[in-house]
């Protein structure tokens, strides 16, 4: 009979890397605004952060089907408040990226001398940090093969580190960004004021996020 | 005499209608995962499965089989009057077979052996009376279908665990494995050997002391330790590892990747000239990682877990065929012990002289039955679970059916009848348990605890209800 087949559960690691995958997608959107706003191309703006938007409901979409189509009755190699965890924090990171759109949309035109070389190099390396993040939980189907450990794990470890890293120099980036900006404070109107302060610390918080995912990764390992 | 002879027709047509059952059904789950993985196509799983699983009912059916026969219920409890043993044998054979189509039908979780153990003791009750019940053997078989789920599950625990720690976990996994394959295809070949062995084989005649066993059992390990020594070495494995050692890249690599660590702290510091000459320096440093990296074949390193996987193929095969014998060993007796029982009081018509052992023709008559099943439905099955069951991988599935076949062995040395199925469950559970699974459904083993409850007072009440009606027409 077929209880042997029956006991084997739909494994909701693969979709978690699909909803990665759509967390990327809105990232990738993300870059394209900050590209537009770069070469000061501001009409196509709005449609692309209607895009973003789309694309960020998507994933809570695909993040919602994991979560009620988790049995309590399903047993993982990793715990289910773990799993569950793992899947808020990426899905914050799509969050994230939409609020950022947003803001990037309502920051005034001529407020735009905020938008530095620093400022530019500080977004760039909040992004890279999240791709390495995103490498990692690529890594997730090796991971189960080698039930966490071994020459997988290490490797995984040093991604991690590698996050980690780029988090410490993405928040020293942070502190250059924000020396520049408040020299430039009393030039602002309020309104952009407070909207450029929480720009940096929107953009900033993606290197955090990912970082804790990393982390989260790293704590599941079975290293010596 | 008319009476007796269709009654022993009806018996063995039963009865061989049971075997077919559980070549039908059951041999699935020692073949299925390794069609699965690929270890085996179907039409060699089937070949092998329908040799080991008649060697292990010919071989070792007689232990269980004599359980079923006169350890459940006490033939000498009918000596007066042998019709209604005959008549109660033949209610226990169709109740289990009607029970186990209706069971199939819905696709519950049901067990043979829980089902025909269920039916002998429903007979019991109604034609001997409660006293006509050895209950203490009840006992130990109840305690039986606890322990072995729960035994099956430790030992593929322990096996799963000790592969981890020494292949998966290992720096080098394929030289891991190409050293720890031939010691464990040794190891399941001397217990292989070693629980046939044990106890002697009386069909064929065979008694060894316990010390003759050992000794013949590592002989053979040994043996298989050499052969298997010399084939995996003959397979070819493009070893990452090596390229590693002669090229020595992985050094190489590291000390690239430090060197851009902290330049890129010196990049973040610098000022202008300066900061252009290292990031220009950045640059060409990353270039040369990239391509050394490609090289070396990082990327490709998780490849390693396939040839891990690969060579553990061979053992799977190996720990699946031993769950065939095993199974052949432990089920026939559902189908065999009942008929065993009815032949003897057709043939005696008196019960003082018979039940010494079971025939051997007649446990070659239920391995025979089993082969059927497997050949005309049981392959559908097999294929079935082959593509339901890819998670178990050839690491995770050598692990789940060793502890598995050796529990059943085990068992079946001792005369137990418990449920095989209930035991890879157990096992597959100790492989999840030490993270070897990605995701297993826990309200299977609810349904199996459930269905167990159900099952045992069900085959009981229709195997009196079927009893009723046969006295009702045959006059005994």
């Amino acid at each position: 009979m077929l209880t042997i087949a029956k006991l084997f559960g739909k494994s909701p690691f693969s979709p978690l890397q699909n909803h990665m995958k759509k967390v990327g997608l809105c990232v990738k959107k993300l870059t394209e605004i900050f590209q537009e706003i770069e070469n000061k191309n501001f009409d196509k703006i709005e449609a692309l952060v209607t895009e973003l938007s789309k694309l960020e409901h998507e994933a809570d979409l695909t993040k919602n089907d994991i979560r009620n189509h988790l049995p309590k009755s399903l047993f993982l190699p990793i715990t289910q408040t773990q799993f569950l965890e793992l899947l808020s924090v990426q899905d914050s990171i799509a969050d994230k990226s939409e609020e950022i759109g947003n803001l990037l949309m309502l920051c005034p035109r001529n407020s735009l001398r905020v938008f530095t070389a620093t400022f530019q190099e500080f977004f760039k390396k909040n992004l890279e940090t999240f791709w390495d993040a995103r490498q990692i939980i690529k890594e997730f189907d090796e991971l189960l093969e080698s039930s966490f450990g071994g020459i997988e794990a290490a490797k995984v470890k040093a991604m991690v580190d590698q996050t980690a890293y780029k988090e410490h120099q993405a928040d020293v980036l942070k502190t250059a960004v924000r020396k520049e900006f408040f020299d430039l404070a009393d030039t602002l109107t309020p309104s952009a004021f407070y909207l450029w302060t929480k720009l940096i610390d929107e953009v900033g918080s993606i290197s955090h996020i990912s970082e804790k995912l990393a982390n989260q990764i790293g704590m599941i390992l079975e290293l010596k | 005499m008319e009476l007796d002879l269709i009654m022993m027709i009806l018996v063995l047509v039963v009865g061989f209608y049971m075997a077919w059952n559980i070549g039908a059904n059951d041999v699935s789950n020692a073949m299925g995962t390794s069609v699965g993985s690929g270890a085996l196509s179907l039409k060699k799983a089937i070949i092998v499965a329908a040799v080991l699983e008649f060697a292990g009912a010919f071989l070792l059916g007689s232990n269980v089989s004599e359980t079923m026969q006169n350890g459940i219920v006490d033939p000498t409890h009918f000596m007066d009057n042998p019709s209604v043993f005959i008549i109660g044998m033949l209610s226990a054979l169709l109740a289990t077979s009607l029970w186990l189509q209706l069971a199939s039908y819905f696709g519950w979780p049901v067990s043979t052996t829980h089902a025909i153990v269920g039916a002998l003791v429903g007979f019991g009750i109604v034609g001997g009376g409660f006293s006509a019940i050895h209950w203490q053997e009840i006992g130990s078989i109840a305690l039986s279908w606890l322990i072995s789920p729960v035994l099956s599950g430790i030992f593929s625990f322990i096996i799963f665990s000790i592969l981890q720690r020494k292949v998966l976990y290992a720096l080098n996994p394929t030289y891991a494995s190409k050293k720890l394959v031939p010691i464990l295809a040794g190891i399941v070949l001397s217990t292989f050997t070693m629980s046939i062995l044990l106890g002697g084989v009386h069909n064929l005649k065979i008694e060894l002391s316990s010390l003759q066993s050992l000794g013949l059992a590592l002989v053979v390990g040994w043996i298989t330790y050499l052969i298997a020594k010399i084939l995996v070495r003959r397979i070819h494995i493009p070893e990452t590892g090596e390229l590693y050692n002669k090229y020595n890249l992985s050094q190489q690599l590291f000390s690239l990747n430090k060197s851009l660590k902290h330049l890129q702290k010196a990049h973040l510091v610098a000022e202008s000239d300066t900061k252009n000459e290292v990031s220009s320096i950045l640059n060409s440093i990353r270039i040369l990682s990239a391509s050394l990296q490609e090289k070396s074949g990082y990327h490709k390193r998780h490849s390693e877990y396939e040839t891990v996987e690969k060579l553990f193929s061979f053992l799977q095969i190996l720990s699946a065929c031993y769950v065939a014998f095993a199974h052949g060993a432990n089920d026939v007796s559902n189908a065999i012990g009942p008929v065993a029982a009815a032949l003897d009081a057709i043939k005696y018509k008196s019960l003082n002289n018979s039940f010494q052992s079971v025939p051997t023709w007649l446990l070659a008559f239920g391995g025979v039955g089993i082969v059927i099943g497997l050949a005309t439905w049981g392959w559908r099955v097999i294929q079935t679970i082959g593509k339901k069951i890819t998670e178990l991988t050839p690491t995770r599935g050598f692990s789940a059916e060793f502890g598995a076949a050796i529990t059943i062995l085990v068992a079946s040395k001792m005369g137990l009848p418990i449920s095989t199925t209930h035991c890879i469950v157990g096992s597959v559970l100790g492989v999840g348990l030490a993270k070897g699974l990605s995701a297993l459904n826990l309200r299977t083993v609810r349904e199996i605890v459930l269905s167990w409850v159900i099952t045992i007072p069900s085959a009981a009440i229709a195997c009196m209800l079927i009893f009723y009606l046969v006295t009702a027409i045959v006059p005994t």
